[in-house]
């Protein structure tokens, strides 16, 4: 009955602006944060479904966003798409070992990342089963 | 270097002239520390251990003669200063010695207490200017880098807002769009593209000048590559309609390559022959084998543009070169696509060239190592010339529990296979390269020269590294099975060639078996998922 709620964390005004147009015309419900210490306090109140997290972010990078999310019971089992500037040889391993379950670079395809979305959405994903 | 400024190190083996050679130096220099050794692998021994502030180096010592003397030393401590002992008739050698990185040499028998001190002097002093030098174009090297890589980094940041709402306003998310409209738009997404392509080709560029590409090989069907080439670019050259074509003879063996850097050379090749091809002009695409070079596949993309003159064919490969006769083009690109192919071709073993008559077309050519089951197996099941006892293989099914079209599936590959490699001991197992795109999924095999027992200790091994990526158990299911490879028997009197020949025919068996169970396993599992 809901629609999936996805939480865009990023300092860039217009990439959320622009992501969620994207998001809302395929379905999804958004929330949004502009830096690493909202993130978190977002999370706890929004319990999104998803969070598409950008890595340099003031008050907390992604990488400390997603260490907090971990930390906490309730919303380390959030699935964390990072979505971010950065060179992948330099950041994409300590990315997904911090726990991000995909990592894409700017300007990333649109449908790459809403494919991965989607599944990552779906019942049949590990995951989001703990999530629900 | 102060502590340690009086340490000489002397590798001489004729005690007559290392005593004189000790007596010139205490005249030189009194309180100088000499050691003496009179064979070059102690010698060698004691560069590491301690670094001394100059070598003085006789080339010809009971282990070791000539150039292969100087070669070993500066190889093994590159930053000592080396002076050369050369006897009367070897003088051209010390020179050449000279030549590759030697700071000086003296004639025995002809240098008075005076000529050693200076000698050794000034090659400290010179050993040490280089040193600074090298450290001051590294550091130059390393700005650079960080500094391309702020750069591109804030570059992406506009160009994805650009990229963002253009195709916003593309698919049609904010009202409907005229079919002018579009038009323009698909020119600023292309623009946009363009730009896009072009930051990455810098950052490739600055990464191959300082040494950071990484490669990773696998055995890979060249002639997929080259289709998945050929067909990202058919849009574009049917635009100037231009024939794009591609003969691949199908019995081509494996080849040992990275995919996506194979697929970026091809990409760079063949768009540069579009370019360079007036419309109704042609571009093939060909991969063969050649008769002497029996190691190599070559792909050679030929066209049928204006060509290369004899002037610019040395420098097309050299970074920012752009044909003078190309400055009509308003769009020349950053004329980085060659240099990043030939750093990735050379990065892979292979070679890249050109042939080229102005007027009368292109062609650029590369190779690429084949892959050999063989060279890789010898050292592991082969041990001081005879057949290891036993072998077995280790097979690692690796399962998506998602979709692993999506993008991070190769991550999750890459990491397992370094958690492999990390834990086979070198000279006793080895990692075999993966094979191309196995279907959904990925097996890993290791050929362990063990019995059951001794591989089930790596598995062991295996698991507990495992158990520390936890994203790696969230995204796959790992199972690992171990199996014995039947050895040929070596009373057959065949061949140590024939034998380890036949071992790996016997592995490539097994390999072959166990993707097509999982090939098998897959598709039974496939309408199962439909009905859910």
């Amino acid at each position: 009955m809901d629609k999936p709620k996805i939480l865009i964390v990023d300092d860039d005004p217009d990439l959320r602006r622009a992501l969620n147009l994207r998001l809302r015309a395929n379905h999804f419900d958004t929330a949004y944060a502009t830096d690493g210490f909202s993130a978190i306090s977002m999370a706890q109140k929004e319990r999104p479904d998803l969070i598409i997290l950008d890595v340099g972010l003031p008050a907390g990078d992604g990488f400390v966003v997603l260490d907090r999310l971990q930390q906490n019971a309730a919303l380390s089992c959030i699935p964390v798409i990072v979505l971010t500037a950065r060179d992948p040889q330099a950041t994409r391993d300590k990315i997904m070992r911090a726990g991000a379950i995909a990592y894409f670079q700017k300007p990333a395809d649109n449908s790459e990342l809403m494919h991965t979305i989607r599944t990552v959405l779906s019942p049949a994903w590990p995951g989001t089963v703990a999530a629900s | 270097m102060s502590k340690h400024d009086n340490h000489v190190l002397l590798i001489e083996d004729n005690p007559g002239d290392a005593d004189l050679v000790r007596l010139r130096l205490v005249e030189a220099r009194p309180g100088l520390e000499v050691a003496c050794v009179n064979r070059l692998s102690d010698g060698l021994e004691s560069l590491v251990q301690e670094p001394p502030s100059v070598v003085l180096l006789d080339l010809n010592l009971p282990d070791s003669r000539g150039a292969e003397t100087f070669r070993r030393v500066l190889s093994k401590a590159p930053g000592v200063p080396v002076v050369v002992l050369s006897g009367q008739d070897d003088e051209d050698l010390a020179l050449k010695a000279v030549h590759q990185g030697v700071q000086d040499y003296l004639v025995k028998g002809a240098f008075d207490s005076k000529q050693l001190g200076r000698a050794m002097r000034y090659a400290m002093e010179r050993q040490a200017l280089l040193t600074s030098l090298d450290m001051s174009r590294k550091q130059q090297l390393q700005f650079k880098d960080q500094f391309l890589s702020h750069v591109s980094h804030e570059l992406r940041t506009p160009l994805t807002s650009i990229h963002q709402f253009t195709t916003i306003l593309l698919d049609g998310l904010s009202g409907p769009v005229s079919s002018e409209q579009r038009d323009h738009l698909q020119t600023i997404l292309r623009s946009a593209n363009q730009l896009h392509s072009m930051i990455n080709d810098l950052l490739d560029a600055t990464r191959a000048e300082s040494g950071r590409t990484h490669i990773e090989p696998r055995c890979i069907v060249i002639g997929e590559v080259v289709r998945n080439a050929v067909s990202m670019l058919q849009a574009t050259a049917k635009e100037k309609r231009i024939g794009l074509e591609m003969a691949v003879d199908a019995r081509l063996p494996l080849v040992y390559a990275d995919p996506e850097r194979v697929l970026q050379v091809l990409i760079n090749l063949v768009h540069n022959a579009i370019k360079f091809t007036p419309p109704d002009g042609s571009v093939m695409v060909r991969v063969c084998l050649v008769q002497h070079d029996p190691e190599f596949a070559y792909i050679s993309v030929t066209d049928t543009g204006r060509g290369i003159s004899t002037e610019a064919k040395p420098l097309v490969f050299e970074r920012m070169y752009q044909d003078p006769a190309t400055v009509d083009d308003s769009r020349k690109g950053l004329g980085l696509g060659l240099y990043i192919a030939r750093e990735l071709v050379h990065l892979h073993g292979g070679r890249i060239w050109v042939e080229s008559q102005l007027g009368h077309g292109s062609v650029f050519t590369f190779t690429l190592p084949l892959f050999s089951l063989t060279k890789l197996l010898t050292p592991i099941i082969t041990s001081q010339g005879r057949m290891r006892e036993a072998v077995s293989l280790v097979t690692i099914d690796l399962a998506p529990r998602m979709d692993p079209a999506i993008g991070n599936w190769r991550d999750m590959r890459e990491t397992c296979l370094q958690i492999l490699r990390q834990c086979v001991l070198p000279d006793k197992d080895v990692v075999l390269p993966p094979l191309g795109n196995s279907g959904s999924g990925e097996i890993f095999q290791i050929v362990v020269s063990a019995d059951q027992a001794g591989a089930a200790i790596l598995v062991q091994r295996i698991r507990q590294q495992l158990e520390k990526h936890p994203e790696l158990q969230a995204a796959a299911n790992v199972s690992i099975s171990v199996r014995p490879v039947v050895l040929p028997s070596p009373e057959s009197g065949d061949s140590l060639v024939k034998l380890v020949q036949e071992t790996a025919d016997r592995i490539t068996e097994m390999s072959v078996a166990a993707m097509e169970r999982k090939a098998t396993f897959d598709n039974l599992n496939l309408p199962a998922d439909g009905h859910n």
